[in-house]
């Protein structure tokens, strides 16, 4: 049986949706036995523990302390290692934001393993837990297993879902202490930039999206026209959002907005899941011109082709 | 000021190799090979650096099947010098053994200020690495920057954040994974550094020049073990339009939206 170890994240004050989407993940694999979540911070609040229980923790161990109040590297690493240390599990595992992407790699070097990345299944097979993780644009899967008493892993964002209707309990809640020394904090938090988001795409129908491959600033107005025309709001990557070719508000994916329309046309997106995971589209619609493309494995319907050709004759064609 | 930056190659991912075809290295070839575009953000972070406080920057690539290619093109883009690290004992598809390389290279090189690397190699979606490797070395570092700025005691770096951007000071010597960002932005390659790389002398150094054998840095010395690797089955039917003129095609796909009832537009 699999005692396992999540590593419980808060963003904004709530409990991070990719891992409530680990812990029903976990919750559907027989064979783990127990799941624990680890939860830092300057405060815990009573109401993470109770949604983390709904969602299948069954056992909440918390370390609170001013050096956790922000994530940073050294003082996490410190603590979960202690974590590790006090609750023996086989499985340590983290939602794939930045964070546990930083975390998870650190606290193998520590157990002398490597760890598995990015993966979108776990399975267990005889006494051995694999790990699934998705490679070349989504054409091929890599199935992995780790040596060592101890296994790591991190899970690529949105592979999970989360449990619309958690019926888990009340988990048993410990906490301990841990002291940080000045060479833990040598990286220093300044700020959090928060992204602007004046507009809101949750509810939009529908989307017209553009990636990299839109090229410019000024070559987003056919993505816009186009969004006018169908009535829709228009989004981006956030390589288009960083370079300013659009408002950073119209990022959608894992570190922008996260959205559900009745359509979708993403083009010029290849198809990164950072960027996919944040899209929960009825149809989707794209447009590259690489065939190759992994947007391509999610589409619906597809052109292969010039966005900057295809788009203009689509507007007329609806126009007309 | 010295940086080092380990650049990753890869088989561009333009190519027409399909799924489990693309990484059967015999199929290949040297035109396929290109900078991994993650390390080629590292560069960039680096050389940034070089024009503004005079760094010597250092490439370095062990994982790759022509590094030699890679490097030279690092060097025409600015970089002061290269070191290749190429051994079949190697096995580079661990990032905690890649990590181990990088630290016994660093080693050899001796004084460093800065490591830049790409926060992720794109054809596996791997991203340890960076972590891995500061760990094992000990430095601060900050991971998926996407901004620097020199400050007194250091940096001021912007890393990716869910929902926005985070700011945080490093020291001067540390460790810096690089995103594709508008800072990170890679320059092209110049006609100068064209005929300068051309002329580079590039160092190779093999598993034991670092003091490292197979049974440490090997495929036997790895903890993660391949299962399987197949091809992924869509079980999705899409209506990809390959073929026709671009009218055509917008005719094709309009037709089809309408055949299953799909209304575009509010």
């Amino acid at each position: 049986m699999v005692k396992t170890l999540v590593f419980g994240q808060i963003r904004e004050d709530v409990i991070e949706e990719n891992t409530l989407g680990v812990l029903n993940k976990l919750t559907e694999i027989s064979g783990i036995s127990e799941i624990i979540v680890a939860l830092f911070g300057h405060q815990i609040k009573d109401e993470w523990i109770t949604e983390l229980g709904k969602h299948g923790a069954s056992r909440v161990v918390s370390v609170k302390a001013p050096e956790l109040e922000v994530y940073l590297s050294r003082p996490y690493v410190k603590a979960m290692l202690e974590v590790i240390e006090k609750t023996e599990p086989m499985l340590v595992i983290a939602a794939g934001t930045v964070y546990g992407e930083d975390l998870i790699p650190r606290l193998a070097v520590h157990h002398g393993v490597s760890c598995a990345q990015r993966i979108n299944d776990i399975s267990i097979v005889g006494d051995e837990l694999h790990f699934h993780t998705p490679v070349r644009d989504d054409q091929a899967m890599k199935v992995n297993r780790i040596e060592g008493a101890i296994k790591f892993a991190t899970s690529r964002a949105g592979a999970f879902f989360v449990n619309e209707n958690p019926d888990g309990g009340s988990p048993n809640v410990e906490s301990f202490d841990v002291t940080f020394s000045e060479e833990d904090m040598l990286v220093k938090h300044i700020e959090i930039k928060k992204a602007e988001r004046t507009v809101n795409l949750k509810d939009a129908k529908i989307i017209v999206a553009g990636g990299r491959g839109v090229g410019g600033k000024e070559q987003f107005q056919i993505i816009r026209e186009l969004a006018e025309i169908l009535g829709g709001e228009i989004g981006a990557t956030r390589a288009c959002t960083d370079v300013h070719w659009i408002e950073e508000t119209y990022e959608i994916g894992q570190t922008g907005q996260s959205v559900s329309p009745d359509i979708y046309i993403a083009a010029g997106i290849s198809g990164a899941p950072q960027h996919v995971s944040g899209i929960k589209a009825k149809t989707l619609i794209a447009i590259n011109t690489d065939e190759g493309a992994a947007i391509f494995n999610f589409a619906d319907y597809g052109i292969v082709g010039d966005l900057h050709v295809i788009l203009p004759i689509l507007k007329q064609k609806l126009q007309g | 000021m010295k940086i080092i930056v380990f650049i990753e190659q890869i088989v561009s991912t333009q190519v027409k190799l399909q799924g489990v075809d693309y990484f059967d290295s015999t199929r290949v070839s040297e035109d396929d090979l290109v900078i991994n575009p993650s390390s080629k953000n590292a560069l960039e972070g680096a050389l940034k650096l070089k024009d503004q406080l005079g760094a010597e920057v250092t490439a370095v690539c062990v994982r790759g099947l022509k590094p030699n290619k890679a490097l030279r093109e690092a060097i025409a883009m600015g970089c002061t010098d290269a070191i290749e690290i190429a051994d079949e004992n190697i096995y580079t598809d661990d990032p905690l053994l890649l990590a181990k390389v990088y630290v016994e290279a660093l080693g050899k090189i001796g004084e460093f200020d800065l490591v830049f690397l790409g926060v992720e190699e794109q054809s596996t979606g791997s991203y340890a690495i960076g972590a891995m490797l500061s760990e094992k070395l000990g430095l601060p570092s900050v991971l998926y920057a996407e901004e620097l700025e020199v400050i007194d005691s250091g940096y001021k770096v912007g890393h990716v954040l869910e929902g926005g951007r985070k700011i945080v000071a490093m020291p001067s010597k540390g460790v810096i994974s690089c995103s594709d960002s508008q800072y990170f932005t890679p320059r092209y390659t110049s006609m100068r550094g064209i005929l300068t790389a051309k002329r580079a002398e590039i160092p190779k150094w093999t598993a034991a020049d670092l003091g490292l054998s197979s049974s440490v840095v090997g495929k036997e010395a790895t903890s993660l073990i391949e299962v399987s690797f197949s091809n992924i089955v869509l079980e999705k039917e899409s209506y990809i339009i390959k073929e026709g003129e671009p009218e055509e095609k917008v005719e094709n796909l309009l037709a089809k939206l309408k055949e299953d009832e799909v209304k575009l537009g509010a």
